[in-house]
């Protein structure tokens, strides 16, 4: 999977939703053993300093922990994981308003479309049939 | 550290140098042969055996002589060029880098210079000495020496080695300051901002002149002076020559001393590469 | 730890004042990016650093000590020129570095020059420049100094020889060193940069690190760069 990073916003914080993602998205499953900090900044191309504060930053959140000398291991705890997928699914939502309102849609009209785009996908899929 | 700069020097410039000894005695072997068949008595009598032989022995003569004039100029070129290019162009970058002392990089290049001007010499006598084979006889070289020997003792009571020996050292501290005067100009050329060539060669050029005025100036008021006069007098014409060539290598020994901290000054306080 | 420390540093050239009292500390392990238009004082600054100018005032110390052999032992510089020699071939400069450096690491260099496609038995003269540069960075990488100092490590180098670079800068990482790069190519190395310095005319305008930059100014360090530095 590949590394977005984007010149804007913090690094280590976009770090930490990527990490995020390749989690919730199975990429990571619960247990995992995670490479090392070298590694993994290697693999996104930045700076080991700046990838430790991610892991850091996730061990905070609980969906990393650090196993004194084998080193670092996602979560089991699918509570945990859960939530930070709700989160995350907030997060898009509050961002899809966002942008939708930007457009010009209020919100009963946005619940509208998306009923639309639904329906649509549907008779798509009965016609694919 | 001293070693590796020197062994770095040695095969930098090698591969100048040795290429050019080579055609040095092919040619002399070249010569040599051209001699022998052409003007067997070229050493007695200097006529060859007819006009062709004289052509051949001509050119052959003419390039012996335009190798040997290149060879000196080349050591003298890159003796200035190592020191300059390898420490003040582009490379003095990496050179001034390297965990070693300035003293140690002035040394390598002093050392190797040196010593390629003692095998340029070496390599000369070796060729002449190639080509005048068998105009002589060992024994008569020998006998002439011993003779040569004897006879200055007799005459000035002591050996001649002492006279050869102070000569050499003259010879050698002599060579020695040559080449760090290159290397001082070189160094001043260093403190200006542009143009540093010439001023290395206008530095150079005053030098010497200022040295040239000095050494006349001494010349001409030392044997006006009374006090020496008694000094001198009494004492052989061997010792006179003496107290000149160990005057010369003392004058020439602090020079050598002057011009090395200036270089060392410059390179340790004022270095800036382009 | 501090690896370089500079305190009220000055440097003229005659009348011409290339850095005016310069005050920065480099701690260990870290990667800075020193940043500035050309002229900024950069290039004055590193070679000061690596004792290849003297100061005018002030003073520079790495690891506490002012420039000299020790200090070039622990240093590993890039300058922005080639200064290899050009009748050397590859493994010549190769067997060079080894000789005057402890920390030269041979095996690491050979496979840099395998990597990048370079043949060790080439003469450097007959390389096209971005090759030499590329064998000048490897020199320089396969060692395994305190203090890396990158005069434009990246400027004349095709992308892809970039990311390589780059990578290896980040493989290199140890805790106990740092590296300073010195570029005005900012957008492609910010990923890899931990802090940033900002010089002009001579004096230090800016010292941050990258993702305060980010969370402050809301754009990238080269977007704020070319902000401070429009012309």
């Amino acid at each position: 999977m590949k590394w977005y990073i984007d010149s804007d916003r913090p690094i280590y914080k976009q770090l930490v939703e990527q990490i995020e993602l390749r989690i919730i998205s199975g990429v990571y499953s619960p247990g995992d053993k995670l490479g090392s900090v070298r590694d993994l900044a290697m693999d996104a191309g930045v700076n080991p300093n700046t990838m430790q504060k991610a892991l850091a930053e996730l061990e905070r959140m609980d969906l990393v922990f650090a196993q004194r000398t084998s080193g670092r291991y996602i979560t089991e705890d699918k509570k945990v994981i859960d939530e930070v997928k709700k989160a995350l699914a907030f997060r898009e939502i509050e961002r899809f308003f966002e942008k939708m309102e930007l457009l010009g849609f209020g919100k009963d009209e946005i619940l509208t479309l998306i009923k639309k785009v639904e329906e649509g996908e549907n008779s798509n899929d009965n016609t694919k049939r | 550290m001293l070693g590796k700069l020197l062994k770095h020097e040695v095969k930098a410039t090698g591969r100048t140098f040795l290429p050019m000894y080579g055609a040095l005695l092919i040619l002399t072997i070249i010569t040599k042969l051209v001699i022998t068949i052409g003007a067997p008595d070229f050493f007695t009598d200097n006529i060859a055996t007819g006009p062709v032989a004289e052509v051949i022995l001509g050119i052959t003569f003419t390039l012996y002589v335009i190798v040997i004039t290149a060879l000196c100029i080349m050591t003298f070129v890159v003796i200035i060029q190592r020191f300059y290019k390898n420490l003040f162009t582009d490379e003095g970058y990496l050179m001034f880098s390297l965990p070693v002392k300035t003293r140690e990089l002035i040394f390598s290049k002093l050392l190797v210079g040196l010593m390629w001007s003692v095998v340029c010499c070496l390599m000369l006598v070796i060729s002449i000495f190639i080509l005048s084979l068998g105009s002589f006889s060992m024994m008569e070289v020998v006998q002439d020496i011993n003779m040569a020997y004897t006879d200055f003792y007799t005459q000035f009571g002591m050996s001649l080695n002492i006279i050869l020996f102070e000569l050499f050292l003259c010879m050698l501290v002599s060579a020695i300051s040559s080449i760090l005067l290159i290397y001082a100009s070189i160094a001043i050329g260093q403190l200006f901002n542009q143009h540093r060539v010439l001023a290395s060669f206008g530095a150079y050029i005053v030098i010497t002149i200022v040295l040239q005025i000095i050494v006349s100036i001494i010349l001409v008021a030392v044997p006006l002076l009374a006090n020496l006069d008694i000094l001198f007098s009494g004492i052989d014409g061997i010792k006179a020559a003496q107290w000149l060539i160990n005057g010369t290598t003392l004058i020439n020994l602090v020079l050598c001393v002057i011009f090395y901290f200036c270089t060392q000054y410059i390179m340790e306080k004022h270095l800036n590469l382009e | 730890m501090i690896i370089l420390s500079a305190k009220n540093l000055t440097k003229s050239f005659g009348k011409k004042i290339a850095l005016s009292n310069i005050n920065l500390e480099i701690p260990r392990g870290r990667i800075i990016g020193l940043l500035g238009p050309n002229g900024s004082g950069k290039s004055t600054l590193i070679k000061l650093a690596t004792g290849l100018l003297v100061p005018t005032g002030g003073e520079i110390t790495i690891d506490g000590a002012i420039p000299g052999v020790e200090t070039k032992a622990k240093t590993s510089y890039l300058a922005e020129r080639t200064y290899l020699n050009g009748w050397m071939r590859a493994e010549d400069i190769i067997a060079f570095f080894e000789d005057f450096y402890e920390d030269f690491n041979r095996i690491k260099a050979e496979n840099m020059l395998k990597d990048l496609n370079i043949n060790p038995s080439d003469r450097l003269k007959t390389m096209s420049k971005g090759t030499k540069e590329k064998v000048q960075l490897i020199l320089i990488m396969s060692r395994s100094a305190e203090l890396y100092l990158l005069d434009e490590p990246i400027g004349g180098v095709d992308p892809a020889a970039r990311d390589y670079i780059l990578n290896t800068i980040i493989t290199n990482y140890k805790e106990n060193a740092s590296v300073i790069i010195s570029t005005h190519l900012i957008a492609d190395i910010e990923q890899v940069l931990d802090d940033i310095v900002f010089i002009s005319k001579g004096e230090i305008t800016m010292t941050s690190t990258v993702d305060e930059i980010r969370e402050k100014y809301n754009k990238s360090v080269d977007g704020l760069f070319r902000e401070v530095f429009k012309c």
